[in-house]
């Protein structure tokens, strides 16, 4: 066993920097980033940008380094100034890292076109130059660097630190009920398989897994929210954590912003829409395992050794059946970190989905890459738990 | 047998592939020169030297340079002038604002490449051409310019050519929106076919594509407009982006008027508004003579908000939060509620140049002037310091070799032979030797007496000078450093007083809004956390710090309280507010995934003002429209400074 966890621990850091390494060259070739509105501007009179300028503000993102020093550099830190041993320098100070202007080469064709392309550098970068930057001790180390656009030369972390609440309280919850409203259901579907209950839910089920999470939150709104009010009824708000300005809703009254009652009315909707979701999916899953399981061998053998048929469903049946639903819930995880970015976005909840889709809308990459990097190494968490999980649900599996 | 049957199959797949290759490929294609191109720090400042690096073997016929050859459809004014005939642009507004009145829509059109509400904008008596939808006018220009159409054919040819042209632009919805309207209006009107290319902006708007390398034949993109016009750099000769200039300049089109560059140069460099309007207005009678640039529409934008504000003053050019000291409600409530849909990156004005910024910080800044109406305020400064009021001289002086000017392109060099510069006279002309007459202008900047930090700690000198180190320090992230070179640093600049200070700047500056102040302070006396004093922390540690970038002190009439990152900024009044605290004790900005769930949110009371960066013109417009029409809300609409408008490239590559 422990020989085992050393070995997956030492692929779980070979494929999170695999991936790291591969997220953060897909953010490095995607369009746009923190100089693109200068191009979008008149270039004239008191706020004209020069050549000089444009290659500080470079500096400024790192966006004059070369790829692998960018990542290495965003990854560990490294190399913060030129790389030395006891005083002594291993490799040249002078060694290029990146470019500050980039050289250009004009083809002039026979044909009287001319392409102008970049090619070979005026100003380069070097190893000593990055002693002069400020550098982050690198995200494996726990320091995400500073935010390029949604809080400019912000710390990262304190960012994340914003959101976590609120994702946490709101996925955690939703996942909760779901586990504990859809596995009884589920269970339920495959014993009473055919029954008006079974053909009920599967109808409900096929309606939430069917719609999209944006579709049910909108419809939500409308519902709760709009005509509910519209219609003098007692309706939910509409979104945000806590609410700014007290209101009233009839037959419960003024509802004092920022109290727990006010919280409580703004978490149910972005939660039940996310814990309807779940439960659609999971009920599903569990259903076609457990009806899967009833018909095997030693259920049918179990029953006619006369076991009562609730210790055939819950020692024999279920504890199968939620083999392949472990695997399930290792996705989960990452989730409840990362959070929901479409229900967070309706129903305007300042969680991390929320801070992902601004991220790549606003092109601030390096907040984009830090909650990629959670996500990846929840993700692989996630998958060593479940694992584990199988000996604990599974005797004959043995981890070796 | 097999292996026979295998050969003849490879021979066979040969035969078939091998000509496939030679027609892709074409023949031996010539090699290309290849020059490289030496780039400076400064390109605008230096002659861009090219320097031959492999010689092409053989004759060539190639031209001296790219974007030399005037494009074949576009090069001529008529098809131009037709262009602009056969576009319906009433439609076009029709098409995108579908829910403003038929007066509404009709304040949207633009004739020149200013709204017409600006004080520069020239009219029909100024002898501007206008462009009114006719189409007969235009077919007849086309018939006239050798393009005519068969019969029965839909596009109009010429020596076999059809008159087809690439249309580029974003592709955004709203430029998809009208843009399938003008393809349809040309073509049925005039038998015009245009190729609508829908690009992204970050390869439209890109540093080495779309624009930039003017990679279009007809290309439609915003302006800005501004209080001041500005426009050198969008139309003068010497603006115009080539490979042999390194791409600088943004006078995309290629267009080179002799009589509009001196126009729109002495426009841009004249103190004297009168002598501006002129040159503007010599301006606009060539750039509509010309028809390069068709000017579409102003955009439209919106403000709503709740029915119990007053005080409230939406314009097109200036934010709505310019005079927060002024709002009221006539409910006694104590707050009022702004919804944003973004969140500003930071309150440190020089990192940051978002509209949600800007408003955020006029809250806790405050504001020296205003630009309401295409025109400049007061309100901290202490009057415009303009020459007529005796705070600004621009006097001649004599510049010799050596000196430090400000030259035609607008940088600080050391004049030396070589060196183009404006003199007195308003001439551009090469510095050779000897002296040289050049205008120098120095303003007085004063502000109001009696500005006291929200802390109750009042302006000192040490606060405006610390401003000026701050915003003129590269390592502050600045983005733009040309107004801090135009007077020398912090060598310029000469503090008289707690509130007033004196800039001389360097010969050859010639700002047209010289007179309204470039810098208010920055508060020297607040400690940090960590115990060292504001003023002496190295400027490149300024955006880091949440004294700076998220809870600043300011001046300004509101304190910025809290801010909950994602969810809202808390403001509360200020009691030490120069111009009486206001009137209202709370502000709130409450940030909005989207436009819908803001516009929600003002519907249901939670939110009081929605203004013109949140709305958008979108359909949520339509939406408080009609709430208002209902008398729930109020709501306001405008033709934005933002122009649409399609630009000819009058040259090919």
């Amino acid at each position: 066993m422990t020989a085992y966890l050393v070995r997956r621990l030492i692929q779980m850091v070979i494929v999170t920097i695999l991936s790291a390494m591969l997220g953060y060259s897909l953010l490095y070739l995607a369009p746009g980033g923190p100089l693109l509105f200068l191009q979008q501007m008149q270039n004239t009179g008191q706020r004209r940008v020069t050549e000089e300028d444009i290659a500080r503000l470079k500096a400024r993102y790192e966006l004059d380094l070369y790829l692998p020093i960018r990542f290495t550099r965003w990854l560990a830190g490294f190399p913060a100034g030129p790389i030395q041993i006891g005083g002594v320098n291993l490799i040249s100070p002078d060694t290029v890292v990146g470019c500050a202007i980039p050289g250009q080469v004009r083809l002039r064709y026979p044909d009287g076109t001319v392409e102008i392309r970049e090619e070979g550098c005026v100003r380069d970068v070097t190893l000593a130059d990055l002693a002069q930057r400020r550098t982050s001790r690198g995200i494996l180390f726990g320091d995400f660097g500073l935010s390029q656009q949604i809080a400019r030369d912000r710390p990262i972390s304190d960012l994340l630190m914003t959101r976590l609440p609120y994702t946490i309280q709101l996925m955690g919850v939703s996942t909760l009920l779901a586990i504990l409203i859809g596995v009884p259901i589920g269970i339920y579907s495959a014993v009473r398989q055919y029954s008006r209950f079974d053909y009920a839910m599967t109808g409900i089920t096929f309606v939430g897994s069917s719609l999209p999470t944006l579709f049910m939150g909108v419809m939500a709104i409308l519902i709760f929210s709009v005509l509910a009010k519209d219609a003098g009824l007692p309706y939910l708000p509409s979104g945000g954590a806590q609410g700014i300005r007290n209101y009233d809703i009839p037959w419960i009254g003024t509802v004092q912003a920022g109290s727990a009652l006010d919280r409580t009315l703004r978490f149910i909707m972005p939660c039940a829409v996310l814990t309807f979701f779940n439960i659609a999916a999971w009920s599903r899953f569990i259903r076609s395992s457990m009806l899967e399981v009833l018909r095997q061998d030693y259920v049918r053998t179990a029953r006619a050794k006369g076991v009562r048929e609730r210790a055939v469903i819950t020692k024999h049946a279920l504890r199968n059946a939620l083999i392949p639903f472990v695997t399930l819930l290792a996705g989960v995880l990452p989730t409840l970190v990362a959070g929901a970015a479409i229900t967070e976005s309706v129903f305007n909840w300042p969680g991390m989905g929320r801070l992902l889709v601004d991220a790549l809308g606003r092109s601030d990459y390096t907040v984009a890459m830090a909650i990629l990097f959670i996500s990846t190494v929840l993700v692989l968490i996630g998958y060593l738990i479940s694992d584990i999980l199988y000996t604990v649900v599974d005797p004959r599996i043995r981890l070796a | 047998m097999k292996i026979l049957d295998k050969k003849i199959a490879l021979a066979l797949l040969l035969a078939l592939v091998v000509p496939v290759l030679a027609a892709c490929g074409g023949g031996a294609a010539q090699a290309p020169v290849r020059e490289t191109v030496v780039v400076t720090a400064e390109p605008i400042r230096e002659t861009v030297v090219v320097r031959e690096t492999v010689v092409a073997e053989g004759p060539t016929t190639a031209p001296s340079g790219a974007f030399t050859t005037p494009h074949p459809i576009l090069g001529d004014v008529r098809v131009r002038q037709a262009i602009a005939y056969c576009t319906n642009r009433p439609e076009l507004i029709q098409s995108v604002y579908s829910y403003l009145t038929p007066e509404q829509q009709e304040a949207l059109l633009m004739d020149t490449n200013l709204p017409k509400t600006h004080w520069a904008a020239a009219s029909e008596t100024d002898g501007i051409v206008t462009y009114p939808f006719d189409p007969e006018k235009g077919k007849a220009l086309l018939d006239e310019a050798g393009w005519k159409l068969a019969e029965g054919a839909s596009v109009r040819t010429k020596d076999g050519v059809p008159l087809s042209l690439e249309f580029t632009t974003t592709n955004a919805q709203f430029r998809i929106t009208w843009a399938t309207v003008l393809e349809k209006q040309l073509l049925e009107n005039c038998g015009i076919q245009i190729i609508r290319k829908h690009a992204p902006a970050s390869w439209w708007f890109g540093g080495a594509s779309g624009l930039r390398r003017r990679d279009f034949e007809i290309g439609a993109f915003a302006w800005v407009g501004e209080a001041d016009p500005g426009g050198r750099t969008l139309y003068a000769c010497d603006q115009i982006p080539l490979p042999d200039n390194n791409w600088n300049g943004q006078n995309y089109m290629g267009w080179c008027n002799e009589t509009a560059s001196k126009a729109i140069t002495a426009a841009n460099n004249t103190l004297n508004r009168e002598e501006r309007i002129k040159n503007y207005k010599a301006f606009q009678v060539e750039f509509t003579k010309d028809m390069v640039s068709l000017p579409l529409f102003q955009r439209l934008e919106a403000y709503a908000w709740n029915k119990a504000l007053t005080g409230l003053k939406p314009d097109p050019t200036e934010y709505i939060t310019a005079n927060a000291y002024e709002w009221g409600r006539t409910d006694n409530g104590d707050t009022i509620i702004l919804g944003f849909t973004q969140e500003p990156a930071s309150m440190f004005t020089l990192v940051e140049s978002a509209a949600v910024q800007r408003q955020a910080a006029q809250l806790v800044e405050g504001v020296l002037t205003t630009q309401y109406s295409y025109d400049f305020q007061p309100v901290l400064q202490d009057g415009l310091s303009t020459i007529e009021s005796g705070k600004a001289k621009n006097e001649v002086v004599e510049v010799k070799e050596g000196d430090k000017v400000w030259d035609a392109t607008g940088a600080a060099v050391e004049l030396k032979p070589g060196v183009e510069i404006i003199n007195s006279d308003g001439e551009t002309v090469k510095y050779e030797s000897g002296s040289v007459k050049m205008n120098q202008l120095t303003v007085t900047y004063d502000l109001i007496s009696g500005i006291k930090w929200s802390d109750g700690e009042p302006l000192k000198k040490a606060d405006l000078e610390l401003a000026v180190k701050i915003v003129c320090d590269p390592e502050s992230g600045n983005v733009s450093l040309t107004f801090c070179e135009s007077h020398d640093n912090a060598n310029g600049v000469t503090f008289n007083s707690d509130t007033s200070y004196t800039i001389k700047y360097l010969p050859g500056v010639q700002w047209p809004i010289y007179f309204t102040a470039p810098y208010g302070g920055y508060p020297s006396h607040v400690t940090l956390s960590d115990g060292r004093k504001l003023a002496e922390v190295p400027a490149k540690e300024w955006a880091t710090l949440p004294e700076v970038a998220e809870l600043p002190l300011g001046y300004g009439p509101y304190i910025l309280k809290e801010w909950n990152k994602g969810q809202n900024m808390k403001f509360e009044a200020n009691p030490n507010f120069v111009l009486g605290a206001p009137k209202v004790k709370n502000v709130i900005i409450q940030f909005y995934a989207d436009t819908n769930a803001a516009v929600a949110a003002l519907l249901t009371g939670e939110v009081d003002i929605l203004e013109k960066a949140t709305l958008g013109a979108g359909p949520e417009v339509e939406t408080v429209l009609k709430a208002a029409a209902e008398g729930k809300i109020e709501a306001k609409t405008d033709a934005s400074p933002t122009w649409e408008h399609m630009d000819f490239n009058l040259f090919i590559r």
